[in-house]
């Protein structure tokens, strides 16, 4: 299809707006437009891209959202996947760690500073930090599912002294498979207790070796909240593992990953027996969840 | 025209009035496409108004097979979007068992964060329903509480009454195109009244006596108790229920076109095996049995949770198209009365 060019900017015929997006318009499938304003390399098929919203009214967007939302990002031509948002509200820029999976992965990392990709959201509804204030904050995450965690632990980290003992453990396959390394220090620096363990070392690995749950036997964290994001089979394994510390079920909370098409509650594709893990999720409590993981 | 509730239309003056409305607006009829009767826009072809409801349900004119959401058009690096505004459209002889499918998706796409597409389309489109005195043979709305009789939910309301059709306008907008064409019609009696009341009684014992009838609340208890895993393997997973049921929503969205190009919003169905399954190879829902539960779950139990209606209107069209047989008489032997 062609359009004509010298209309841009203006409104062409036939009600269509040209020059921008609608914004985050409930319900609206017009993405807004982000440049790509940084990318760090996490590991050998992660980045971390920092997005700035290109319109002033949509600047909102990068401060306006909760750990543990989520975006529908677009790469116009390859199409749109949700990405969880990897920074904390209280920090510029709005940060999306990628990692290659399939087209549109491939096609978000193959950005470049400046480059522009379409945003809708934030959507979700993100991590209970409210009902998590106060209480002991244990922190565990696998591969990838580390991302959204880290919006959390960020989110944390600023206002600390809301929340008791916070501990974080985090495991990777490899040790280049760790993301935001250069950020442990500062956590601990928060005093958030870090433990790192990978399922296979190499010659200049010295930490830990095995699974998140060989961390929690070490640290025995004090009951409270829990956040847990990762593979189903480390996230049954570390719930077992909490309700056997004196956790609770409702308040063990779980960030699952599903195929979404829509961000919205429409298009099906998440649904996960009457739920919909775009908008009741992606954050369920294991009381919730528990059976359907 | 007086403030009469009901009028009569004469069956000669039918094409006239619809050609009428043609000038202003899109209108949308059951006419005969390659031998079979569906929806299109009508362009005075002959109206297949006497089959049974068509196949294809007239919701292809609120969620369609195929849409452009939007047309981005790339430009120094930037984007520049444009979308359709929902074209001023008429359905004519939509049946109450689709008119109940209507209002079942208005309280999924209506509800919540509500999709702007369908909204506009909605909004824009004046819905004439016909009443079914002739249901077909695979039909149960009866059961389902969504027909032969509609109730609600259309601009203006038709009944085949032989000699002519009884019109019972249903909304503001029904009255103001009743008014504008006033001269097709003339005030009903109450023995047309009547007259629709006992045909409408007709068609429902029809149903009731045809076959067995449904208990919904007996589906939902007996979906535990179904062999999914046999009923998988009757399933072809051909996704043809989903294609003419008219509650069926699932969609797709798939961009067309570099640099310049159009974001296209397709229906998919959750019987499909890729439906589920994540880019990385995960599939909640990997097994065809698991997710004919989860078709028939989502009708009977996760759809009326939501809006408080069956997700099914008993039109029968997916037991019309199933060639495996997977139909609910086999499933739900059990839940018939």
């Amino acid at each position: 299809m062609k359009m004509d060019r010298s209309k841009m900017g203006t409104v062409a015929e036939g009600g269509t707006r040209t020059g921008r997006a609608a914004g985050v318009k409930p319900g609206s499938y017009l993405p807004i437009q982000a440049e790509v304003v940084d990318i760090d390399v996490e590991s050998s098929n992660t980045y971390l891209l920092s997005l700035r919203p290109m319109d002033e009214e949509d600047e909102l967007v990068a401060v306006n959202y909760s750990p543990g939302q989520f975006l529908m990002v677009s790469v116009f031509g390859l199409g749109e996947c949700p990405i969880s948002i990897a920074s904390s509200p209280t920090r510029e820029p709005l940060q999306i760690c990628v990692r290659e999976a399939g087209r549109i992965t491939q096609g978000i990392m193959a950005a470049r500073v400046g480059d522009v990709l379409g945003i809708r959201g934030p959507f979700g509804n993100g991590f209970p930090v409210g009902s998590m204030r106060g209480k002991n904050v244990l922190i565990a995450g696998g591969g990838s599912g580390f991302a959204t965690l880290r919006s959390l632990i960020n989110y944390i980290a600023d206002d600390r002294e809301k929340f008791k003992e916070v501990t974080v453990v985090y495991g990777a396959r490899t040790p280049q498979d760790l993301y935001f390394t250069s950020e442990y220090g500062s956590w601990q620096a928060a005093k958030i207790e870090v433990g790192i363990t990978v399922d296979m070392m190499d010659a200049s690995w010295k930490g830990n070796v095995g699974l998140v749950t060989s961390l929690l036997a070490e640290i025995d964290p004090s009951p409270g909240a829990a956040a847990l994001c990762g593979p189903p089979m480390m996230i049954r394994a570390v719930a077992k593992d909490l309700l056997g510390r004196g956790f609770i079920e409702p308040e063990i909370y779980i960030s699952l990953e599903r195929h979404m098409k829509c961000g919205v509650g429409k298009c099906e594709h998440c649904t996960m027996g009457r739920y919909h893990v775009c908008t009741d999720g992606p954050i369920f409590s294991y009381d919730v969840v528990g059976d359907l993981i | 025209m007086t403030c009469a509730s009901a009028f009569i239309l004469r069956r000669e003056d039918l094409v006239p009035l619809l050609e009428e409305l043609a000038e202003t607006l899109e209108v949308v009829a059951p006419v005969q496409v390659e031998g079979e009767a569906a929806f299109a826009t009508w362009r005075g072809e002959a109206l297949a108004l006497d089959d049974k409801n068509p196949l294809t349900s007239p919701m292809e004119f609120f969620l369609p097979q195929k849409e452009v959401l939007f047309r981005y058009v790339q430009y120094s690096g930037r984007y520049t979007f444009s979308e359709d505004p929902p074209r001023a459209r008429l359905i004519f002889g939509m049946r109450p068992c689709d008119l109940r499918a209507l209002k079942v998706i208005d309280g999924i796409f209506g509800a919540d964060l509500p999709d702007i597409p369908y909204a506009g389309r909605r909004r824009s489109t004046i819905i004439v329903a016909l009443n079914c005195t002739t249901p077909g043979e695979g039909c149960f709305c009866r059961s389902m509480g969504s027909g032969p009789g509609a109730e609600g939910g259309y601009d203006i309301l038709l009944t085949d009454l032989g000699r002519g059709y009884l019109v019972e306008p249903g909304s503001s907008a029904g009255v103001y195109i009743l008014r504008a064409h006033h001269r097709h019609f003339e005030e009903a009696d109450p023995g047309d009244i009547k007259e629709k009341e006992r045909l409408l009684a007709l068609a429902g014992d029809e149903i009731v006596t045809r076959g067995p009838s449904l208990n919904p609340e007996k589906i939902r208890e007996a979906i535990d108790g179904v062999d999914w895993e046999e009923a998988g393997r009757r399933c072809l997973a051909c996704g043809g229920c989903s294609l003419v049921c008219p509650v069926c929503h699932c969609f797709s969205v798939l961009d067309q076109g570099v640099p310049d190009g159009e974001r296209l919003r397709c229906r998919d169905t959750c019987i499909l095996s890729g439906f589920s399954r994540m880019t990385g190879g995960a599939n909640p829902r990997a097994a065809l049995g698991e997710r004919l539960r989860h078709w028939y779950l989502d009708k009977f139990v996760y759809i009326p949770e939501k809006t408080g209606l069956f997700g099914c209107v008993g039109c029968g069209r997916c037991t019309r198209v199933c060639l495996g047989e997977v139909d609910r008489w086999s499933l739900f032997k059990e839940a018939a009365e």
